[in-house]
């Protein structure tokens, strides 16, 4: 039988250790170039030599092990637990070449916890351009380690580092500090109650504030009386030791390293000097925005136009060759009208993961939080706030489990409660085909109207978060402190496999996930249409047909099509009218019509209350009920009149309305129940929801009444 | 032939409606995943 051990992968944050698993592993996690995109352990299983097996763990990014936040707890919980069936028997320490004395903080610690350790120095690649040379027998002699110089980008050094995991069992374990000289006195009396035990793990469980759930209990009583000293002596102590280790890099460094800064040839200071600038890097980043609407737009019209015509055409050929009857009508007027309404919106939702995975694996997203923590200080955010803020622009969900590399849970609340107002990928079908209806097609300067209205869409989401970040810290009476440490990586060509890799998962995942409830809510509506309770559906032609005749029959139009023709369309709307989707849209017409919603409207707001894109696929289902043209969605919107105004049904006011509604409501179960999980009360959902909901409603109502 | 539709028709909307109560409203325990975050990436459900 294979031998199977097992390995954790850790690092500080964006050194690359997610790329190193998925090279270890052959699994696609994605990676991006900002820190915090590994908030939970990942796992895969990497073949070796000698019939081996590595259950590889990749651990979320710490700077230390000095835990401030929470995904930083799930690495101190892993390695100072022995009985965990996941404890390492071999660390393997990712670091970036450029960084190495702030990485090998965090090797030197994990090596005293008595772990073998193997310190894999990553981006070996960009040694050369940065005059960069180490001499590395003389580093694993003094780190008392084995070294493995990789390049994940490069694909070079994986097997060496594969073969540095064989024979771990040969790597000293000896500690590169001797933690008693921390603080003499105090370590003696650690090492007198605890004769057997490793003195840095000791010390580590008596200063980290973690879950040490599954130590034993009277281990856990006897080391608690060591927590008598007081806070600001075990803070003061921690200090030390960081000192002390620093110290010793410093040493290490001074002999195994240079770095020859006349020969590098750095962009990366200039550069940073530009989009970093207070006042260009704003105006940069403001630019960069508005060309990648601009561009999304330009591009997408294309695909898009191909894509809704091609289901119009499913449509009327099922229609036409398929044998009449139920399950036909289904199939064209539900299910692949349901679908349309996704598929079509591909296009768009690829090309904006595109730009933002390009932004991501450039490096500037990291530029970009550091230039937003200014602004977001002033609004009760920190910086880190911005990578969960831009990660909502895909989805709210893993930017609500972003947020678990924020320490202080005041600004981690804060951000969990904001983020949802961030537009994200299941918002943008729901703009993109009101914008097509009531923005015109044309160009303000340089600039399409429609691509303008986008942008400043996101923008209203963006001040929305902000502008709710600034309340709750004010009403919110919370006390923790508060800092920020963000890395800053360098600039980097993004790799087309990267970028491919997170295109292809986000747009399947929206297309996939999405598809599903979309699919099964279309089958549903169009059931709830097709079928009525009483004789006004289903005797509808027979009422229609009477009411014509007493208004003059077949007389009153030019020929008998025309006749046939105002027969079919009453016949629909009749029956439509009297569906059960019908009654369930009259109920509610009363709370949505001052906002300029029509039942059917209604309908699609409650539906999409599950998944916010269900809301065209719904309105695209209830339009084609019965519709005997089969035109696109967009056409069959565009078509809908206002029978009181006989105006159409979705005209700036009513269109605006709709656009501030899905702007800040809270329609996303999911993301109410990912609230749920990190703030552990339903408290903080239900408020969430109640105040977005509240707050979406009077934007709407505003917009509706004032523009009007 | 009709009747052959609206037969499938019904068992195709039991099916549908029977996805969503489990999806968004109630899961029996033989359905349940065993680490339930439910679909997408990070388990967003989108």
């Amino acid at each position: 039988m294979a031998k199977q051990i097992n390995v954790a992968l850790i690092g500080n944050p964006n050194t690359g250790k997610t790329s190193v698993f998925n090279h270890l592993t052959g699994l696609n996690q994605q990676v991006g170039n900002y820190p915090g995109i590994t908030v939970e352990k990942k796992e895969g299983i990497c073949k070796l030599d000698r019939g081996v097996k590595a259950h590889i763990l990749d651990l979320p990014g710490t700077y230390s092990l000095n835990a401030s936040s929470l995904d930083e707890n799930v690495v101190i919980e892993l390695l100072l637990n022995k009985n965990d069936k996941d404890y390492p028997d071999v660390a393997v320490v990712i670091s970036d070449v450029e960084n190495l004395k702030r990485n090998l903080l965090l090797f030197t610690q994990i090596k005293d916890l008595g772990i073998p350790t193997i310190l894999a120095i990553n981006m070996a690649d960009r040694m050369e351009r940065k005059a960069i040379s180490l001499d590395i027998p003389k580093m694993e002699e003094r780190l008392k380690t084995r070294i493995a110089l990789i390049s994940s980008r490069k694909n070079t050094g994986i097997d060496v580092l594969k073969e540095l995991i064989t024979e771990y069992r040969s790597i000293n374990t000896e500690p590169c500090i001797n933690a008693s000289i921390i603080a003499p006195a105090y370590f003696d009396r650690l090492r007198k109650a605890f004769p057997k035990q490793d003195l840095y793990k000791l010390w580590l469980v008596i200063t980290q504030d973690v879950n040490f759930g599954k130590l034993e209990r009277n281990e856990m009583k006897t080391i608690s009386s060591f927590k008598t000293e007081s806070d600001s002596n075990l803070k003061r102590l921690q200090q030390k030791e960081t000192i002390v280790r620093y110290k010793y890099i410093n040493e290490v460094l001074k002999e195994t390293q240079t770095i020859d800064v006349a020969n590098a040839k750095d962009l990366r200071t200039r550069l940073d000097r530009i989009l970093t600038h207070k006042v260009w890097g704003y105006v940069i980043f403001f630019a960069i925005l508005l060309l990648i609407f601009q561009v999304i737009y330009d591009w997408s019209q294309y695909p898009m136009d191909a894509i809704d015509t091609a289901f119009a055409s499913m449509s009327e050929w099922v229609q036409t060759n398929l044998p009449e009857g139920k399950l036909t009508d289904l199939l064209a007027e539900g299910i692949i009208a349901g679908l349309g309404g996704i598929v079509i919106f591909i296009p768009q939702i690829a090309f904006l993961f595109l730009f933002i995975s390009v932004l991501e694996e450039s490096g500037y997203m990291s530029r970009v939080v550091f230039l937003m923590d200014r602004v977001m200080r002033r609004f009760g955010l920190s910086g880190k706030s911005v990578v969960p803020l831009i990660s909502g622009t895909a989805c709210a969900i893993p930017a609500v489990m972003a947020t678990r590399n924020i320490e202080s849970w005041k600004e981690r609340l804060i951000t969990i409660l904001v983020t949802p107002f961030t537009t994200c990928s299941a918002r943008l079908p729901v703009y993109l085909i009101i914008i097509s209806l009531v923005i015109p097609d044309e160009k303000f300067l340089f600039f399409n109207l429609q691509a303008l209205t986008l942008m400043l869409m996101y923008l209203i989401g963006f001040g929305a978060a902000i502008g709710s970040a600034w309340i709750l810290n004010k009403i919110l009476k919370i006390k923790s402190k508060s800092f920020f440490v963000v890395e800053m990586p360098n600039y980097k060509m993004p790799l087309l496999k990267n970028v491919g890799i997170n295109v292809l998962e986000k747009t399947k995942s929206f297309v996939v996930d999405a598809g599903k409830i979309i699919l099964a809510i279309s089958i549903v509506l169009w059931v709830l249409a097709s079928f009525g309770p009483n004789e006004k559906f289903n005797q509808a032609e027979d009422i229609v047909t009477t009411q014509l005749e007493a208004e003059g029959g077949i007389n009153t139009f030019p020929d008998a099509e025309a006749y046939q023709a105002e027969i079919d369309k009453l016949v629909a709307s009749q029956k439509l009218e009297h569906s059960y989707i019908g009654y369930m849209g009259k109920a509610i017409e009363p709370i949505v019509e001052p906002l300029g919603y029509d039942w059917k409207i209604g309908i699609a707001l409650i539906t999409s209350f599950a998944a916010r894109e269900v809301f065209v696929g719904t309105l695209a289902t209830i339009y084609s009920v019965g519709d005997a043209e089969e035109e696109t969605i967009k056409n069959r919107m565009a078509g809908e009149v206002n029978p009181v105004l006989g105006t159409p049904r979705f005209n700036f006011a009513s269109g605006i309305s709709l656009l501030l509604f899905y702007a800040f409501a809270m329609q996303c179960m999911s993301t109410l129940a990912i609230v749920k999980r990190e703030t552990n009360t339903w408290k903080w959902p239900m408020i969430q929801l109640v105040a977005m909901t509240a707050i979406a409603y009077v934007a709407a109502l505003a917009a509706f009444q004032i523009l009007k | 032939m009709e009747l052959l539709q609206n037969i499938i028709v019904i068992l195709i909307f039991l099916v549908a409606l029977g996805y969503l109560i489990t999806k968004f409203v109630w899961t029996p325990a033989f359905l349940k995943k065993k680490d339930d975050d439910g679909c997408g990436t990070g388990g967003c459900g989108c």
